[in-house]
């Protein structure tokens, strides 16, 4: 790649404000705190990591690059669509189809002077540990449960004598949000506090097929049973009107069969792509705490959260700030396995089918182990083939009381652990 | 394309919000205008969250040329701004955000505004106050704009700290967005609802009449209100009141199951104790019936006076019962019996709706109004949140000043050292220090470095004057707390950090919204974030 060369012709004004934490001593600064030129030097030699050019992302950006940090890096997988520019102020209409990563990259470059930032418009696990371990921060603002679990997962495993990565991850919804900052095996990680996410409360198939109630079954049966028995392997895109439409129309078809009430286009875009409601100023709000803790982490000009910000707007003004525990079971930053309790009549395929209800175990290609053999395989081919009889057998016929349950997973860089216990 | 249905360019772009807040609260946004006093960091990304939303039109009154030091906090500034106008500037980054939105700019003190055209502010729907404004000021907008009901918001962004403090004169909020605004009626079934349960669920017990298959597929409403018919029985006619009681009725669901895996009736056990609740008005809803403008309605009444009295007077004459939202929630059954039971509760809070109806139009022909003023669908919204309404009375500046200080809510907090009390007094230590008429140039406390002791001395007087003025009983152990705080805003030398600049932004546009929207609950009056400890808190000073 080649090298960009940052104008460094500043005004030494420029950074007047923030030349005044960094030199000046504050009340409650830690001890180690050298007020001086050195945390400003440190802040511009860091190296930090963005994740997610989006509602937060923007932000996140244009903080960190007012915020003295010089050599930013981003990565974010999507383009520009119209439903983002009521709050990604970063992009304008003719931006609509382009990467997210390098446009805000090249905004901010173009605005901010003497700011590197280095744009990435590929998928947080096409790069490797190498790529990970050059950054001294990473700043996350995404919307994805799974990226999230697959970036902690890889800084926790990255934790060893020189390299401990803290992740600052922000989140949002509607006028609510949170901010969090995890240090990787010392304080609660992403994985510790997955069951503080609702489960999804799944809409059994009997209703989708046969007595659907609301606007949102008749959509679903929409897409998960009319559009694979009308469209065969077609896969939906979301983001095609042509497909959502042909799912509206079915949905209303559907709806006006059992006089249900209420079936809208939006509800439909909502339903099937799972839209959460974003505003531009929860995403502000979310996205400068995230940067005012990079901020304190990088200079430790104040001290920073531990470790844990929830911030509710829809009535009042509430932030709930608390320390999270770290989970001694957790998967992922505890070395110990969880407890299990599975009904030994039941079989290995409904307990798996059981697992995808918690947050915490809901995988896309789950393989399970025993200690002492395979249950169930996804892949070579041979052996899902081998182990695929094993799906119809009952669990007492598996495995024993006591036993030690493996779960891995191509999405994600670590195994969850379960001891076994049989429930009556 | 042409969908019936299908989504306008506009509702588009603006999908993730109309979620939140609909057509109506975005209709109030795009005829909205904001004035802007200074456009700070902190002043400027609030403008940028409500551009981004589409506000109709925004004026920014500054008079400063932009320094270099605004392009290190301030994000809708370039290189090529050094030494314009800073109002202009910052309009013309900001209308890039947004073609549909209309920015102005008055290369002006908001100071010259007051004395020579003050007339001007009544075009405003509101005020945000930003930057190194002196009390006086603050005052005199007060004095003019919170008679007219236009709210400010005064915003205090240094260093690690903020503050914004709301002058909102009387608020309604209809549209609170409650969770659920579910009323099932179990404990008083109207007429309708009870002739289903006889119908549908009197057999329950009976299996010679009721198949397997309708047994398990009876909505969980029609079992529990069948099951309360027996309870009541055996009970004087009560329903279970306590929590062993309602265990006990739990067990009696349990007992009617035919097998094991009835969802209808877990169902129905999991809404005993969500849904067993004695009818009545809640608080806020009851504060507003007996207050003196909706008892004593005139000419001049607002539409939410009128309906909330027409609903008042509908409850007198249905048992204390409030209009019926007629929302149900999603539960087991057969299709068919499921649209019935929804068509039931709709079609008693169609009813309740006429009769709430009829009431506004003779409430308005009483007042010698149109009888068709008030449309039904601003009366349906009410009828739907009548239970969960909210009124928010707030306290202009100058009775926060002047009049009388709520000193209870500063000295409860004040022997707490933690306590965001201590940022709050700071800051009004703070503008103390550049309103004080020796400080011409404004001058921040902490601007240079060997004058941060001193200033620092300066701000703890100001507290203690505060404190004396307010008869709030202090000491040096008291006001520890504060002292760390003063020490914190010196340090920024009355700069803003970004991130805390555009954090303000962020909760000052939220409020906006909510206040031009009237929808979701406003904070009152006073809330103060501190970017160390990453809390609020709000007061109401």
């Amino acid at each position: 790649m080649a090298t960009t060369t940052v104008l460094t012709t500043e005004s030494p004004d420029r950074w007047k404000y923030l030349n005044n934490i960094l030199t000046r001593r504050g009340p409650y600064s830690d001890e180690t705190f050298e007020p001086g030129d050195e945390p400003k030097a440190f802040l511009a030699d860091l190296k930090i990591l963005v994740i997610g050019a989006g509602g937060l992302g923007c932000e996140i950006l244009k903080n960190l690059a007012l915020s003295g940090f010089k050599d930013i890096h981003v990565i974010d997988m999507d383009t520009i669509d119209i439903s983002n520019l009521n709050r990604q102020f970063l992009f304008r209409e003719a931006d609509v189809g382009k990467s997210k990563a390098e446009v805000a990259a090249a905004f901010v470059m173009k605005r901010v002077r003497g700011v590197k930032i280095t744009p990435f418009n590929c998928a947080i696990q096409d790069k490797d540990d190498e790529y990970y371990k050059q950054f001294k921060i990473v700043v996350c603002g995404l919307d994805s449960v799974e990226a999230r679990r697959w970036i902690n997962a890889t800084l926790v495993n990255l934790v060893g004598e020189e390299t401990l990565i803290p992740l600052i991850d922000g989140g949002t919804e509607g006028f609510k949000g949170q901010a969090r900052v995890i240090l990787p095996t010392i304080s609660c990680c992403y994985e510790c506090t997955l069951d503080m996410l609702t489960p999804r409360a799944a809409v059994p198939l009997c209703t989708l097929a046969s007595i659907p109630r609301q606007p949102a079954h008749c959509i679903e049966w929409a897409s998960v049973i009319q559009w694979p028995k009308e469209k065969g392997d077609l896969k939906i895109d979301m983001d095609d009107p042509e497909h959502v439409t042909w799912l509206y129309t079915k949905a209303l078809g559907r709806a006006k069969e059992f006089n249900i009430p209420g079936v809208t286009y939006a509800m439909t875009q909502g339903v099937i792509k799972n839209i959460i409601p974003a505003i531009a100023s929860t995403n502000a709000i979310v996205a400068a705490s995230c940067c005012n803790e990079a901020l304190k982490i990088a200079t430790t000009a104040s001290p920073y959260l531990d470790n844990y910000m929830m911030y509710t707007g829809d009535e009042s003004v509430y932030t709930f700030t608390f320390q999270h525990d770290k989970k001694d079971d957790c998967p992922v930053c505890g070395n110990l396995p969880q407890d299990l309790a599975v009904d030994p009549e039941s079989t290995l395929e409904q307990l798996m089918e059981k697992l995808q209800e918690r947050p915490e175990t809901t995988l896309k290609k789950p393989s399970l182990r025993t200690s002492t053999k395979s249950l169930y395989l996804q892949a070579p081919k041979q052996l899902e083939e081998q182990t695929r009889p094993n799906l119809e057998k009952q669990l007492k016929e598996l495995m024993e009381p006591g036993d030690e349950l493996s779960i891995s997973d191509p999405g994600m860089p670590f195994n969850l652990r379960f001891i076994i216990s049989f429930s009556s | 394309m042409s969908v019936p249905g299908a989504p306008t360019a506009k509702e588009k772009k603006y999908d993730r919000q109309l979620r939140l807040w609909g057509a109506g609260g975005q209709e109030a946004l795009e005829t909205a205008h904001i004035l802007l006093i200074n456009a700070t960091a902190a002043g400027t990304e609030t403008l940028k969250n409500l551009v981004l939303p589409g506000i109709g039109r925004f004026t920014i009154v500054d008079n400063a040329a932009v320094t270099d030091e605004d392009l290190g906090t301030n994000f809708f500034l370039d290189d090529n701004s050094i030494g314009l106008s800073r109002a202009q500037k910052t309009c013309e980054l900001l209308c890039e955000l947004n073609p549909e939105v209309q920015g102005h700019f008055i290369n002006d003190t908001i100071e010259n505004i007051l004395k020579s055209a003050p007339e001007k502010l009544k075009d405003f729907t509101i005020v945000i106050a930003t930057g190194d404004i002196p009390t006086a000021t603050l005052l005199s907008l007060d004095s003019i704009l919170y008679p007219l009901g236009i709210p400010i918001f005064a915003v205090r962004c240094v260093g690690f700290t903020m503050t914004c403090r709301l002058a909102l004169s009387e608020h309604p909020i209809v549209e609170t967005h409650p969770a659920s605004t579910v009323d099932l009626r179990l404990f008083n079934p109207f007429p309708e609802l009870a002739a289903l349960v006889d119908e549908k669920a009197s057999s329950m017990d009976d299996k010679e009449k009721m198949t397997t298959h309708e047994h398990g597929h009876l909505p969980y409403v029609l079992i529990l209100l069948q099951a309360l018919q027996e309870w009541r029985s055996t009970h004087d006619n009560n329903p279970p009141s306590n929590y062993s009681q309602k265990n006990e009725f739990k067990s009696l669901l349990r007992s009617k199951m035919w097998n094991a895996d009835e969802e209808n009736f877990e169902e129905a056990i999991a809404a005993v104790l969500p849904h067993f609740n004695v009818p009545s008005i809640p608080s806020d809803t009851k504060a507003i019936f007996q207050d003196e403008k909706c008892t004593n309605l005139t000419k001049e009444s607002t539409s939410f006076w009128i309906v909330a009295r027409a609903i008042k007077d509908f409850t007198e004459k249905n048992d204390g019962l409030l209009p019926l939202p007629g929302a149900l929630p999603d539960m087991k059954a057969e299709s068919k019996d499921y649209i019935r039971l929804q068509n039931t509760y709709k079609a008693k809070a169609r009813a309740d709706l006429a009769v709430v109806v009829g009431i506004v139009k003779d409430l308005l022909v009483g007042l010698g109004r149109g009888s068709g003023e008030i449309a039904e669908s601003e009366v349906e919204t009410f009828c739907k949140h009548a239970g969960y309404i909210k009124l928010i009375r707030g306290r202009s500046l100058n009775a926060e000043y002047e009049q009388s200080p709520r000193a209870q809510v500063i000295s409860s907090d004040l022997s707490d050292p933690t306590s965001l009390i201590h940022y709050y007094l700071g800051l009004r230590a703070y503008e103390a220090f550049i309103s004080d008429e020796g400080n011409t140039q404004r001058t921040a406390p902490g601007a240079e470095d060997p004058i941060v002791d001193t200033d620092a001395g300066k701000l703890n007087k100001h507290v203690t004057e505060l404190l004396d003025k307010l008869s709030i009983t202090h000491s040096p152990e008291l006001l520890e707390g504060t002292e760390k705080a003063i020490g914190e805003i010196v340090r920024a030398g009355g700069g803003e950090l970004h991130n805390i600049a555009s954090l303000t932004g962020g909760i000052v546009a939220q409020e906006v919204i909510k206040v031009i929207t009237k929808q979701y609950i406003t904070m009152n009056n006073t809330v103060v974030f501190d970017g160390i400890s990453s809390r609020s808190q709000v007061y109401q000073l």
